[in-house]
């Protein structure tokens, strides 16, 4: 064989690699990588273009009603304008509207409850076999076992499904605690008639909020802002009491700091000094008595013990609150999630009654309603054969057999400290309705899941809807509506063909000025002691849980928007851990270092893996931990982000209210 | 350099903001912000409006209850220089692309689509106003179905910024042409955080116009500019300084932020107050 001269080889190297270089170059493969290369960094999606309208509508996330007009390009909505009068909620509701998560059809669990296995189903089919089987439940003397749960403020569909349960002879119909249903169990008790409590924040000279995060998505956001900016310009003192230096702490012009969960004996502190040195009096019934128990039990000094607000202090704030012309102190501690005892409810109302502000700037607030249900000899039956829970984590917690479950809106397997337990009741129901616009943490174990409209879907008292709606999604009434007229003995209390008929004028709120207050002063004696007991440091769990809220995010409904997401710093959530707030001195006593992970441990469970953020914010002894994070199921955007404090929270029951107070819970590090 | 004919400015009442967030959600959607699977992963994200916590929890005397905390809604601070006649803004002398400019109505612009990414823009920006797309800008699913065609979408590898948007603006100027108004200084806008506020803390209007809300507020003994300590100067020493700024570029920012309280003054204006 001749050998290979180099030169040769050169050649043909270099012939090859020529040869390669050229076929490459008009083979167009370098311009083809090129184009991708542009593509690749330049590609950008342009929205489609049309018609620019604005629409006048009104915002239905919240009982306010705020007026908004939304821009329209072509078809699609694309901004909401709430000319400073909105709330970010309200700001949201496109996001809410086009969100991927939307739930197109009527589904059916096609596994077992809780796999997130579902089969799309035709509306017929659904709402033909929920009907059979409540029809079957009254037929065999068991209606009782149908029971609802509303969202809060779930308005005419709450109104609605509220009918449906009664009619079908069913007393279990419950509402996710808000600050309205807490409320309600304090003005039945203290004031003897039906509603909710009713702040005119707009005409009050003077606010001091009991841990009431009035800035925090308390009440309607949007109204709230509003009267807030109002305070800045009136000149109204705004006062708030709270452990933790939350944005409303630091926005009030004075913030007054207590030790975790001694905000009643605050409030019958500053009654203690109101009557004694101020000489206010009540004409309400046991006035002698709760005058008594303020005096002799809550003197300043043992309050300012207790509550860890100096006498001077105490003595300043009486004054300030005896001498204002219109004062409000505002009950329900919290922002969007709100927790606050009966008792405490009701030591704060008493202030109330006592600067003379029940019936002027504190009244009672009801909706109109839809009319009396006209009942059959089934419900009749049904009504007489139970008796209803006080609120929905007593019935959840209690033994009552719940074998119809519709939900409306709410999503109480993540808000309620009992969602485990609720869990195990929906498995044990035949049949369990979900209606929602999102899966969420309770659709899981739905054996029907029925799409809700989101709000700009909606017919509102400002006209038709802002866009026709998408997919086979319908308003949660409608559904209650279809589902009632197919049952016997029901239909007649439902006379509406769908839920437009109601729009206007039923929801709208009735508020009355109800001055007569009873003190429930011997409850409160026992039931206040009783708290101060079990709140107090343990030798095993020697730290304070509280909550709070992140913008946006607020009792965890937002996380669901990925611009909330955009919110959030690097002392919320990084990398999906949740981080809690510490005191760098309580950080000290327990050796955790800043962005450490550790477990929290209360009597009923552990948190695991959460980071702690050291911050002088939060009061020694305290870990602020915010509410919110943690869904199992929420649509990709908020699930498994964080970890649920609802889990390990305090799950005490109010004997009034039947609602668990989680507001405090005791905790180790572990 | 064309005369200026507008010189728009916002004022941002900080005793007034609740942190609630309604400016960052209105920013976002009025901007197309990008919509990514886990948008609480910080360094992947796109804001222009960022609403920050702020606290005196750091100072070593600082003691629980003696602290607080306040909500600084952050944008870009659209700078001047030190001539307002003649605008530079640390900014735009450093892009070789003139991918940002000065407008004639104050406003520091930037043209997504010039950008040519070499971020030497953002490496000047004294309050990290600007963002890198380091990801394709994406809409996840039907999100898209809710984007402003009035605002184009930035690529990979290109700054962004808040333009105080300038899409409202200049829709608006196109509807007064449309009417028959030629005179600019006839058109007014509102950015849409400002429109979005619901306590009425941003104030937007034009510094030229002294009666304006926003140059009165400017004026205030209580407004501040974020991290311009050369302001203190002005007051106390006006001799100095001149000299100052006859050496030396200062950024001059058209945002100003509100507040009675001294610790917030202090930690915004980066100087110790007397007052």
């Amino acid at each position: 064989m001749k050998k290979l001269e180099r030169k040769d080889f050169l050649k043909m190297v270099g012939g090859a690699v020529v040869g390669t270089g050229t076929g490459y170059v008009f083979s167009g493969a370098p311009f083809q990588s090129l184009q991708w290369l542009v593509e690749w960094t330049q590609d950008q999606y342009t929205p489609q273009q049309g018609e620019e309208k604005y629409i006048q509508s009104i915002c239905n996330a919240c009982p306010d009603k705020c007026s908004i007009s939304v821009r329209k390009i072509g078809d699609r909505a694309v901004k909401v304008e709430t000319s400073n009068q909105g709330c970010p909620m309200g700001q949201s509701l496109v996001h809410v509207l086009y969100h991927p998560g939307r739930i197109k059809t009527p589904l059916k669990q096609a596994g077992k409850k809780g796999s997130g296995k579902f089969e799309q189903v035709s509306w017929d089919d659904a709402v033909n076999t929920i009907a059979k089987k409540i029809d079957t439940l009254r037929k065999d003397g068991k209606a009782a076992a149908i029971v609802g749960i509303n969202e809060s403020h779930a308005g005419i569909s709450g109104m609605l499904l509220d009918r449906l349960i009664t009619a079908a002879g069913s007393p279990n119909i419950y509402e996710d605690p808000c600050f309205c249903s807490l409320s309600k169990a304090a003005v039945e008790l203290t004031q003897n008639t039906e509603g909710s409590i009713y702040y005119d924040f707009d005409r009050a000279d003077y606010i001091l909020s009991f841990g009431a995060r009035l800035l925090e998505g308390w009440g309607n956001a949007g109204a709230m802002h509003r009267s807030f900016a109002g305070w800045k310009d009136r000149g109204v003192r705004f006062v708030h009491v709270d452990t933790i230096c939350t944005r409303t702490a630091s926005a009030a012009d004075q913030w007054v700091a207590t030790k975790p969960g001694t905000e009643a004996a605050l409030a019958l502190g500053i009654a203690n000094i109101l009557i004694r040195k101020f000489g206010k009096r009540s004409s309400g019934a046991q006035f002698g008595r709760f005058s008594e128990l303020a005096i002799n039990q809550y003197t300043p000094a043992k309050v300012s013990e207790l509550t860890g607000v100096k006498q001077e202090a105490l003595e300043q704030l009486a004054k300030e609150f005896a001498s204002a012309r219109r004062p409000i102190a505002v009950t329900g501690k919290g922002g969007q999630g709100v927790s606050s005892s009966t008792m405490e409810m009701a030591a704060v109302q008493a202030l109330n009654s006592l600067a003379g502000s029940l019936g002027s700037v504190v009244k009672v607030k009801t909706d109109k309603g839809l009319g009396s249900v006209k009942l059959d000899s089934y419900a009749k039956q049904g009504l007489s054969s139970a008796s209803k829970a006080r609120g929905l984590d007593e019935f959840i917690a209690s033994d009552a057999k719940a074998d119809l479950i519709i939900i409306n809106g709410a999503n109480p397997v993540f808000q309620s400290t009992y969602g485990k337990k609720l869990i195990e009741k929906m498995k044990e129901a035949s049949t369990v309705v979900v209606i929602a616009p999102l899966l969420n943490d309770t659709a899981m174990y739905a054996d029907y899941v029925l799409p809700s409209l989101s709000s700009l879907e909606m017919k509102t008292e400002a006209g038709g809807p802002v866009v026709t709606p998408r997919f086979k999604a319908i308003h949660a009434g409608d559904s209650l509506i279809r589902i009632a007229r197919n049952i016997d003995g029901v239909k007649q209390s439902f006379p509406w063909k769908n839920y437009t008929a109601l729009v206007s004028g039923t929801s709208s709120q009735v508020i009355k000025s109800i001055s007569s207050f009873t003190f429930p002063a011997k409850m409160m004696s026992k039931e206040l002691e009783e708290a101060q007991k079990s709140s107090a440091p343990t030798s095993d769990y020697p730290l304070a849980m509280l909550p709070y809220e992140i913008t946006l995010v607020g009792d965890g409904r937002g996380l669901a928007l990925p611009y909330v997401l955009k919110g959030l710093n690097n002392t919320v959530l990084t990398e999906e851990t949740l981080w809690v707030l510490m005191n760098p001195s309580t950080a000290d006593e327990y050796s955790v270092s800043e962005g450490e992970k550790v477990d929290l441990e209360s009597s009923r469970g552990e948190l695991d893996n959460v980071r702690v953020h050291l911050t002088k914010t939060i009061a020694p002894g305290v870990i602020a931990i915010p509410l919110g994070f943690g869904h199992t199921a929420y649509t990709e955007y908020a699930t498994d982000k964080g970890v649920n404090p609802k889990e390990i929270m305090n799950n005490k029951i109010d004997p009034v209210s039947g609602t668990a107070d989680w507001w405090l819970t005791r905790v180790k590090i572990s | 350099m064309a005369e200026m004919k507008r010189r728009w400015g916002m004022a941002i009442d900080l005793d007034k903001c609740t942190g609630c967030g309604t400016c960052q959600i209105a920013c976002s959607q009025s901007n197309n912000m990008p919509i990514f699977q886990d948008d609480s992963d910080i360094a992947k994200r796109v804001t222009f409006l960022d609403v920050m916590q702020v606290t005196n929890d750091n100072d070593e005397n600082a003691q629980y209850p003696d602290v607080k905390v306040a909500y600084l809604p952050k944008m870009c601070q659209q700078c001047e220089g030190n001539d307002p006649e003649n605008p530079s803004p640390p900014c735009v002398s450093v892009c070789p692309v003139v991918a940002t400019d000065v407008g004639d109505d104050g406003v520091v612009s930037q043209i997504w689509s010039r950008c040519i990414g070499c971020r030497y823009c953002q490496a000047s920006c004294p309050y990290e106003a600007r963002v890198f797309n380091w990801w394709k800008p994406e809409y996840e699913g039907t999100f898209k179905e809710s984007m402003n065609p009035d605002r184009s979408i930035a690529s990979r590898g290109t700054v962004v910024k808040c333009t105080f948007c300038d899409h409202i603006w200049k829709k608006e100027r196109d509807k007064a042409i449309a009417n028959g108004v030629t005179d600019i200084n006839a058109v007014t806008y509102t950015p849409a955080c400002v429109s979005a506020c619901p306590t009425g803390a941003m104030v937007f209007g034009d510094l030229n116009d002294p009666d304006s809300e926003v140059s009165r507020l400017s004026k205030s003994d209580r407004a501040l500019r974020l991290l311009h300590p050369i302001d203190k100067l002005r007051e106390t020493d006006p001799e100095l300084y001149k000299k100052r700024i006859a050496m030396k570029n200062y950024p001059n920012p058209k945002v100003y932020y509100l507040t009675s309280q001294k610790w917030l003054k202090e930690m915004i204006g980066g100087y110790k107050h007397s007052s």
